[in-house]
This record gives C-alpha cells, structure tokens and sequence, in this order.
C-alpha cells in the first residue's frame, strides 16, 4: 500500500532529477559553447589586428618606398648577366682567392725578426736603445696591418730621425736587413696597384698565410 | 415518523432560492476556470518559453560579432599575394548640427583649428544650417579622431566606416582603379569586378590578379625614369606572357594615386595601356612580314625587293630615314626598317589578307581584357586602299592600342595562337582562354632571329641587353597635332620579346613625346629613347620572371644573317 502511494511520488521525484540533470547538461553545453564562442571571437579580433598591422607595414614598406630608399642610399642595381652562375664549379672558380703579391711581400718583414734574429737582436742589444726597437717594430707593424697611406711617411722619417743617435750600432743591422727592406719598398707601391684586393683579409689571415706563402717564395 | 417533516418538501420560495444558488455558483466556477485556464495558458507560454531558450537559445555573453572575417569588400592581391586593395575600418568624422548643445561660435573656431580645411565661418554656417548630416572628414587619422573626441561635443559623430586602402599607392593604379563614395568600383579592376568583389557569398576570397607588384614597380620606375630623362609628357608600358595571355606589369604614366583619386587629372586618370589608341609605327612591321610568309608572298627571309630612295605609288610618296638605294632582301628591310620594302610586302599582301590577318589578331576589335576602359581601332575604315595597305603595312593610318601590340607580340611569337590578355592570374580556378591560330608555327619560328637581328645589328641595337636574348622593333611614329602629322614630335615604341631562343614574355614601352638629349645627338627617334629604357627594364625584369641571362644562347641567327649585307653596319 506504501509503496504504491509513493510510486508516483517517486516516480516524479525520478523525471523531475533527469530533467534537472538534462537541464544542467544543456547549460554546461550552452556555458563551454559561450566560451568556444569567446575563444573564437578573439581569434577574429587578433586576426583583424594582423591584417591591420600587416596593412600598415606593407603601406610603409611599399615597393615605391622600398624603391626610394635603394635609390638614396641602398644603391643595388639588377645582376648584370656576368653575375649568374651556372653550377657549383663556376661558383667555385670565383671565390677562389686570388694570388695576392702585395700581401705576400709584408711577410717578408714581419716574420723578419724572428729568421735573422741574430743579427736584429744583437744590434738591438747592443745599442740597448729603445727608440730604433721601437720605430722598427712601428715600422712593422704598419706594414703588417697594411695602412697604406701612413706606412710612407713614417718610414721616411723616422729612420733619418733615430740613425743619428744610434748610428753605428744600427747600419750593420740595416746593410744587413736591405735585402728586406728592398721588398717592403715595392710593398708600398704595390698595394696602391692593387687597391681593392682584401686589405681587411691582410688583416686577420695575413699572419697566418703569410708564413706559407712566404716559404715557397723564399728560394 | 409521522410527524411532518417540512424539510422533505421545500418551500417554493427556498427552491428558489437554492437554484439561484446553484446557478451563481455554477457561473462563479466557470468564471474561476476561465481566469485559472488564462493564468495556467500564461505561465505555460513563460515556462514553455523558459524551456525553449534553455534549450535552443543564445547565452547571455553573446557578442554580435560576425565569427569570420569577411571583408565589406574583396581584397585585391596581386600574383605572389601581396596586397594590392584592401578595405579596413577608418574613422570617419561627421556633424549632426541638430544635437549640437554646445556654443556654436566657439566650436566652430575648434574645429577650424583641428581640421584647416575649412574656416570657422564656413564651420559656423553648417553647424547653424539646417542640414540634418555633413561629413567632415573620412579617413581620419587616429590622432584627429581624439582631439575630436575631447571636444565632448555630442554632435560631433565618430563613426567607423569600411574604406578602400591601396597599400602600394600608385603602383598598377591604372590596373586597379578605385571605389567612388559609396564603395562601388569607378575604374579598372574595381569596376570589372565589382559584382564578384561586393557580393557577400564571394567577397571573402581575395581576387588574384595576375600583376607582379615586383614587375610592375620595376617597369613604373624604368619607365618614369626614361620619361623624365627625355622630358616626354606620358609614358606605357606593358609585360606580358605570351603563352597563357597574363598582364604581368602594365602601368601608364603620368599616374595617380588611386586613396586619393578624387584630386588628379583626367590626363592621370587616362589608361594609355588599354583606353588610348596610338599609331605605333614600326612596330607594325613584323606583323607584316609575318602575314606575308604565311600567306606565301614572302617565301624566304632573303627575298629581294628593290628600295629606292623614294618610292612614287598610287599617287603618293613612301620615304624612309635610311634610303637604301639597291636592292634589299627582307631581312635588311626589317634590320633597317625600311617603309619602302614594308610597301611592297604590304602591297603583294593585299587588303584583303591584311584585313582578315587583323581581324584574326584581334586589332580590329576592342581589345580584349576584362578591364572596361578599352578604346577602339581606328583603321582607314571605307578609304582603306591599296596605299592604305602599304601604310598599314608599315604601321600608319592604323590606331590601336598598346595592349593590343602586346597581345599581338604574343601571338605571333607563342607559336602563332592567339589568346586573349588577362588581368586574372592563370591557375586551377581560371584556365587558360582558349586560343586561335592566326600564324603557322614555322612562321613564328622564322620571326624569332629576325626580330633578334633588328636588335643585334639594325635599330633596335640600344634595346639590347647582354645575356637576355631580346628581340623586338623600335616603331617611331609622327603624332598628330592639330589633324596633320607633326615633323618634330613623336610616339616613340619598342616593342620585344624576350629571351628570343624560347620566347616567354612579350613587352612593350612607349613613350609618348619625348625630346632629344645630348645623349641622343638630337634624335627624337625609339632606338634612342625608348630602346635604351627598354633593355634597362628587361635586365632588371627578367630575373625576377626567372629568365636566366645566358651569353652563349641566341636564336638561330643562320637563316638570317646570311641575308645581311656589311654596308648596313653603320
């Protein structure tokens, strides 16, 4: 008898909850969907914020400025048919570093000191003097770091400047370097002639080089 | 028992007064239902309401934003996707001088302070007029729209409007034209597709021309720069592939810029590509000779014809710059340009072939690309005669238009088939038009080291440049001023093909009047002008088109030069 009374009540009690829990599923569908909707939205706004930024730096960096700013200071000009390579070879042939004279003749001084020390040291020695140490090694290194335009000068002077003070101890040095000063001489002049040819690559890898190459020049 | 009971039989007057009862009673549950089926019909529409948009309805949190980014026009890209038109939201500035509240004197000084383009009086006369709406400014820049806005004026209407942007300014101007006020297409691209750019279902996508902006801008400054070398009043020019009919680069000078289009002149406005029709000379004569080989009048590129000095026909008189004198063969008339041995080609030709030769080339007709400013061919028409013919033949007395040229380059050198230009780029949605044969592929074979001989020895030698096979004719013509041909001023044209041992790209310059420089020892003639300008552009174009410069590759030059007397080294 109880059980049956409470059938309905029971039986209503069950529909109401399932609706409750299908109204509850719905509203959590309805809550994740909003939020989708959120996600969604901002991906809208941020894609018209590229497209306006795009838009804005394509407007600044038209090809008519681009244009403008090549022909003020960028100065690139269309590759003429010379410049195109056909394959790996050519390519090759191109970079290949080409014999450079003007750097090889420096070498012959700055590794000077170090082959006919003997007779460079004991001058050195002997007149105990800084001042010709110094200027030679000036000298040195002006031709090593191949500044041309003040390699000339210091060279003429200075060597006038200290032979007086220490002039007898230092002709024997020098009778006895002249035949490596000689190509220095030619050094100068040469780098002239051969202006563009790499003065930043004489600066880094002239050391290194120089001594290989100096050696098959040497006999 | 017996006793009497009164209440068995009612009296009748308590009768009465229970059916009265009964019926009021009767009537008030009907009333009550009534109200009870009114109130339970409105709380079941509530509740029924209720379920439904829990069920089916929006959120709360909806925004009434469109989730995809449509454009409120298409956007216009050229072929590698770069943006050629674009329509973003701009500030628009408007006044409303009914909600004005503030003093109209006063704010009229502000507003005369912040946007100078009108004075304070005028501001004053609208913010006092009676008209409902003005614009003041479209297009504001974000700076202006604050200061607007710090007025607090609340007749003053911020509003954001959709805006046609051209991001390259002048570049392709001509190309893409531009929207008038109410974003409608008023020239070029804009106006041809101004259904598939406006229509909802379509304005998503963007439309792909088949402009290179690379190109383009190479040629707009080649050209520029060769205009104002030879102080010229206008320029054209035009790039196109010559097997799928793409307008790579076509651009038409003095220019204008298209944000702005409200404030040039028709003469900026003018598209000289597609809308003027110029006589072009000597770039004619290809044509010419190429309708004569297929039609069997010429039958080898060394035939002989006799050029006199002066060649005296129906009445009239041929002259040429160069007079040879003797006897030329027809690769030496091409090499020298010579209108005296054009005649005679033209002449054995005949009007009727030439007629039908145009015809099928399209020249006759408007030309044919979807831009809608197209001008029309002026031909001789009902006098054209057989001196008509030979002028025609060497290109006078026949008007067309640049763009006609190219197309024409393209026919005749793609192997004879002509198809119709296109501003759309070619690929899966957009098919290649479907061609005609108007010349034999032997025919435009044999063109190829005739036109690369006019540039290696004859007048087209400044055209030239190293490594990229050029091939083309110079065309001077006499511009006319007045109804009568000038002697001093010219349309100077060269038009080529390019790289000439497998043709790929046909283009031509034009420059419209130009003047001798010291460079040119005074000549006004294209070999001078317009060739040099010509090989600048190709050598700056072609690499970008994936041409490789290569010096060690020609067009068989063995069919025609052994047809090429020295003396014509001059």
């Amino acid at each position: 008898m109880s059980a049956r009374g409470f059938r309905s009540v029971i039986m209503t009690g069950a529909v109401a909850s399932a609706a409750l829990g299908c109204y509850l599923i719905s509203l959590r569908v309805a809550f994740e969907r909003a939020e989708l909707e959120g996600v969604e939205t901002k991906i809208v706004l941020a894609q018209r914020d590229i497209r306006l930024l795009e838009t804005e730096i394509g407007t600044r960096g038209r090809l008519a400025q681009l244009e403008r700013w090549n022909l003020k200071a960028i100065q690139l000009s269309a590759p003429t048919a010379d410049q195109f390579v056909d394959n790996g070879f050519q390519l090759a042939t191109l970079v290949k570093p080409d014999a450079k004279p003007a750097v090889e003749v420096p070498v012959v001084l700055a590794s000077l000191p170090r082959e006919t020390a003997p007779a460079r040291a004991e001058s050195i020695d002997d007149s105990g003097a800084p001042p010709p140490a110094s200027n030679s090694a000036g000298d040195l290194m002006h031709v090593a770091s191949y500044r041309r335009p003040a390699s000339p000068a210091p060279r003429l002077a200075p060597p006038t400047k200290p032979n007086p003070a220490v002039a007898a101890t230092i002709v024997p040095a020098k009778t006895l370097a002249k035949p490596a000063t000689k190509p220095v001489k030619t050094a100068t002049a040469d780098p002239l002639a051969a202006l563009p040819s790499g003065a930043s690559k004489a600066k880094g890898s002239g050391i290194a080089t120089k001594r290989s190459t100096k050696e098959p020049g040497s006999p | 028992m017996n006793a009497p009971t009164p209440a068995l039989v009612a009296r009748p007057e308590r009768l009465r007064l229970v059916g009265q009862r009964r019926k009021l009673l009767a009537l008030m549950h009907q009333r009550l239902m009534i109200g009870l089926l009114v109130y339970g019909f409105i709380v079941a529409v509530i509740v029924f309401r209720l379920v439904y948009l829990a069920a089916f309805g929006d959120h709360a949190g909806r925004k009434g934003m469109a989730l995809s980014l449509v454009p409120e026009r298409g956007d216009i890209i050229d072929r590698d996707g770069q943006p050629l038109a674009r329509t973003i939201d701009a500030w628009t500035i408007a006044l409303q001088p009914g909600k004005v509240i503030g003093d109209k004197l006063d704010l009229a000084r502000r507003l005369a302070l912040l946007m100078p383009e009108n004075d304070a009086a005028q501001y004053h006369a609208m913010l006092v007029s009676k008209r409902p709406f003005y614009y003041l400014r479209r297009r504001a820049a974000p700076q202006l729209v604050a200061a607007i806005n710090a007025l607090g004026e609340p007749g003053l209407a911020l509003q954001r409007e959709p805006d046609r942007l051209y991001p390259q300014t002048t570049l392709a101007a001509h190309v893409l034209g531009w929207t008038d006020v109410d974003g409608h297409g008023s020239a070029g691209v804009e106006r041809a597709f101004d259904e598939r750019l406006s229509s909802p279902a379509t304005r998503g996508e963007p439309l792909t021309l088949s402009i290179s902006g690379k190109v383009q801008q190479a040629l707009e400054h080649e050209l520029s720069t060769a205009m104002q070398k030879f102080s010229a009043i206008g320029a054209a020019g035009v790039v196109m592939d010559i097997h799928t009919g793409e307008v790579i680069a076509m651009t038409s000078l003095p220019s204008f810029n298209p944000n702005v289009a409200g404030s040039s002149t028709p003469d900026q406005l003018f598209n000289r590509i597609t809308n003027g029709v110029y006589e072009l000379g000597s770039t004619f004569k290809p044509f010419t000779v190429a309708m004569a080989m297929d039609s069997g009048v010429v039958k080898s590129v060394g035939q002989i014809y006799n050029c006199p000095n002066e060649l005296h026909v129906y009445g009239q008189t041929v002259h040429d710059t160069h007079p040879f004198g003797r006897a030329c063969s027809v690769a030496e008339i091409m090499m020298e340009s010579s209108n005296i041995g054009m005649a005679q080609i033209a002449d054995q030709l005949g009007r009727d072939r030439q007629k039908a030769f145009l015809k099928k080339m399209g020249f006759l007709d408007k030309v044919a690309i979807e831009l809608k400013e197209r001008g029309r061919t002026l031909t001789p028409g009902s006098r054209w005669g057989p001196f008509e013919t030979m002028t025609v033949g060497f290109g006078q007395g026949i008007a067309v238009t640049p763009l006609h040229l190219a197309t024409g380059y393209a026919t005749l050198f793609n192997g004879g088939i002509y198809r119709p230009a296109t501003i759309l780029k070619v690929d899966a949605n957009h098919k290649v038009a479907p061609g005609r044969r108007v010349f034999t592929e032997e025919t435009s074979y044999k063109m190829r080291s005739l036109l690369r001989l006019v540039v290696t020895k004859g007048t087209g030698r400044k055209a030239d440049a190293p490594g990229y096979r050029i091939g083309g004719k110079t065309g001077t013509a006499q511009k006319i001023i007045g109804g009568r041909y000038s002697n001093s001023v010219n349309i100077t044209s060269f038009a080529g093909v390019f790289p000439m041992d497998e043709p790929r790209y046909a283009m031509v310059m034009m420059l419209d009047a130009p003047r001798a420089t010291s460079e040119t020892f005074g000549f006004t003639t294209a070999g001078w002008n317009v060739a040099p300008a010509f090989s600048v552009a190709v050598s700056r174009i072609a690499p970008m088109l994936g041409v490789r410069p290569d010096k060690r590759r020609e067009p068989n030059m063995a069919e025609v030069l052994p047809f090429v007397h020295d003396k014509a080294e001059r």
